[in-house]
């Protein structure tokens, strides 16, 4: 009964988060932030599957923007050099990343812990130095331009009202298969390796390809955001993803909540906001705002501002109920 | 051969760099009975049952699992083959509800993957249906019904280690192997502890349990091994055991003649 009613609520949010987000570009309401609120989309898609990596399976990767970098530029200079359908070089960016991310997993995940983050953090560090020196396919420190729109038939995505919601599309297809990934065995295979790796073993849980499968389906996320990326700016340069790429996605998905699927677009709004918005004064010195925000989440709600906002909303309908029920 | 062996060592033995901490040995356990493995610290008991369930690999020697070799074998496909563990640091996943540890432990008899899951096909719903009964089938078996929404790690120890046990149980093994189930518990909860397991033997599962408590033990276990220093120097029933001069020496010391 709980349970239920529990559910329902969910169902309640969701809604309303469709009704909220088909409503942003009209310009009486939010329209002036569509833009900001692709790259809301984006970014969400990336931080969902670190949060599935980190938040559910809890294994750290400090180096997610390797796997975003490898997204967009194979989908660019597929497209853009070889004159690919961008469609078709989305899909093959996809199964590329991911491919990569099978091959580096079994090595990488021999390491746990601490040691897995600074091998993470390696993959990062090497894929951005590939971004910046392969001159002859990614055009170095400059980067790319001219990268076509997305089309369909004649229809092309070239406004960014039709971009918003293409990727706002992908964004929450991508929100409720992790979803549904994290309510069925699979989901509590995932959390079971972060509670304890050797009760999930005893329990037949094939850990080390858990973890692989995991890494491969967050960097498929990656990818697909960062071909999406390409596709909505048309240009790609390495300073996307540097390291503070990857910072700025764990300092999304920590604020979101790492063990919450629906806190990513919260993470992701919140930290956009911040370097789009607000932060735009401090010029480089916003790396210390992330630095304190990361710090500060984690001292004081470990579990994520989102969960927390929840947390508090949910006692005061409590309480709110209690008071009623009163006569 | 007249009694069917559910699980045979054969010569096994785990080299821990210089220490041998399990030396060759054999054993030979029967299906359907609760065997027990005692001695004193540092016997080698919890080794042996990581070389059992795959944790270490092996060193020398072979363990056999209905006659099929397992050396090769990998932990979770000992699993699914129908071996089941609990651990003396209980290890329930802190992260989930008590329903949740139990549902768990219904992964090796479930089959859909991650394509399913991510679409929620009609087989997502039956299996998960299936695997909601049976978690509860065995939470109700150790009386841990009414926790279902708890989080496992806000019960009481005994209680989690019912847990652990219905999660084990929920694997839906043909031999368990419980590491000191009555590590920590209270004499009430022993007693109970010890009824469990009697049921658990006669719903088919075979028992091998560690343990320091000796009044446990001989109360409930049919044959009774010894091991001192990675060796095995005694095995019979409990009354037999009790009186090797061996098993009395390793427990109190020689004496110097």
């Amino acid at each position: 009964m709980l349970t239920r009613l529990k559910s329902n609520w969910s169902y309640l949010a969701i809604a309303a988060l469709f009704v909220f987000l088909i409503l942003i570009p009209f310009d009486w309401f939010l329209g002036q932030y569509t833009t900001l609120m692709i790259f809301v989309g984006i970014y969400t898609i990336v931080t969902v599957g670190l949060c599935m990596l980190m938040g559910y399976t809890g294994q750290v990767s400090l180096g997610q923007a390797a796997f975003f970098g490898t997204g967009a530029y194979i989908s660019a200079i597929l497209s853009k050099t070889y004159g690919v359908n961008p469609w078709l070089a989305m899909f093959i960016a996809a199964a590329m990343t991911g491919a990569f991310a099978y091959i580096i997993g079994y090595p990488i995940f021999r390491l746990k812990g601490n040691y897995l983050a600074m091998a993470t953090l390696g993959l990062g560090l090497i894929m951005w130095i590939l971004f910046v020196q392969l001159r002859q396919f990614t055009g170095g420190p400059d980067g790319m331009s001219g990268i076509p729109y997305l089309s369909i038939g004649g229809f092309v995505f070239s406004t960014s009202l039709k971009r918003y919601f293409l990727v706002w599309f992908f964004c929450l297809a991508v929100l409720l298969i992790s979803q549904n990934i994290v309510r069925s065995r699979m989901g509590r295979a995932l959390r079971a390796i972060h509670g304890s790796e050797a009760a999930a073993e005893s329990l037949g849980i094939n850990v080390t390809q858990f973890k692989v499968k995991i890494l491969v389906l967050s960097a498929v996320y990656a990818s697909l955001a960062g071909s999406l990326l390409v596709y909505n700016i048309t240009v790609v340069n390495p300073q996307t993803f540097d390291f503070l790429a990857s910072v700025k996605l764990v300092v999304m998905a920590v604020i979101g909540g790492l063990a919450s699927i629906w806190g990513a677009i919260f993470g992701a709004g919140a930290t956009r906001i911040l370097s789009d918005e607000l932060l735009l004064r401090f010029g480089e010195w916003d790396v210390i705002v992330y630095g304190l925000i990361l710090v500060l989440v984690m001292i004081f709600m470990p579990e994520g501002l989102f969960v927390k906002l929840k947390e508090v909303f949910e006692r005061l309908r409590l309480r709110f109920r209690q008071k009623g029920a009163e006569p | 051969m007249s009694k069917s062996l559910i699980l045979e060592t054969r010569g096994l033995s785990k080299v821990f760099g210089g220490l041998v901490a399990v030396d060759s040995v054999d054993l030979a356990i029967e299906t359907g009975k609760i065997t027990a493995i005692i001695g004193p610290n540092g016997a080698g008991k919890t080794t042996l049952f990581n070389l059992i369930t795959g944790v270490y690999p092996v060193s020398q020697g072979e363990v056999l699992f209905k006659g099929k070799l397992l050396n090769k074998v990998p932990p979770h496909k000992r699993a699914k083959l129908g071996i089941a563990r609990t651990f003396q640091q209980v290890h329930l996943f802190g992260n989930m509800t008590v329903l949740e540890n139990m549902m768990t432990g219904q992964h090796p008899r479930s089959s859909y993957g991650f394509f399913e899951a991510a679409l929620r096909l009609p087989k997502v719903h039956r299996e998960e249906e299936n695997i909601t009964l049976k978690a509860m089938k065995y939470l109700n078996l150790v009386g841990l019904g009414t926790h279902v929404q708890q989080n496992a790690q806000s019960l009481p120890l005994g209680q989690q280690k019912l847990l652990a046990l219905a999660r084990a149980l929920a694997t839906e093994p043909q031999l368990i192997l419980l590491d000191e189930p009555g590590a920590g518990l209270n004499t009430l909860e022993k007693r109970e502890l010890s009824d469990l397991v009697r049921r658990i033997r006669e719903m088919g599962v075979t028992v091998i349990l560690v343990e320091h408590d000796m009044p446990l033990v001989m109360g409930l276990a049919e044959w009774v091994v010894v091991l001192d220093s990675g060796q095995k120097i005694s095995e019979g029933t409990a009354a037999q055991v009790q009186k090797d001069r061996k098993v009395i020496a390793a427990y109190l010391g020689e004496e110097e003649v």
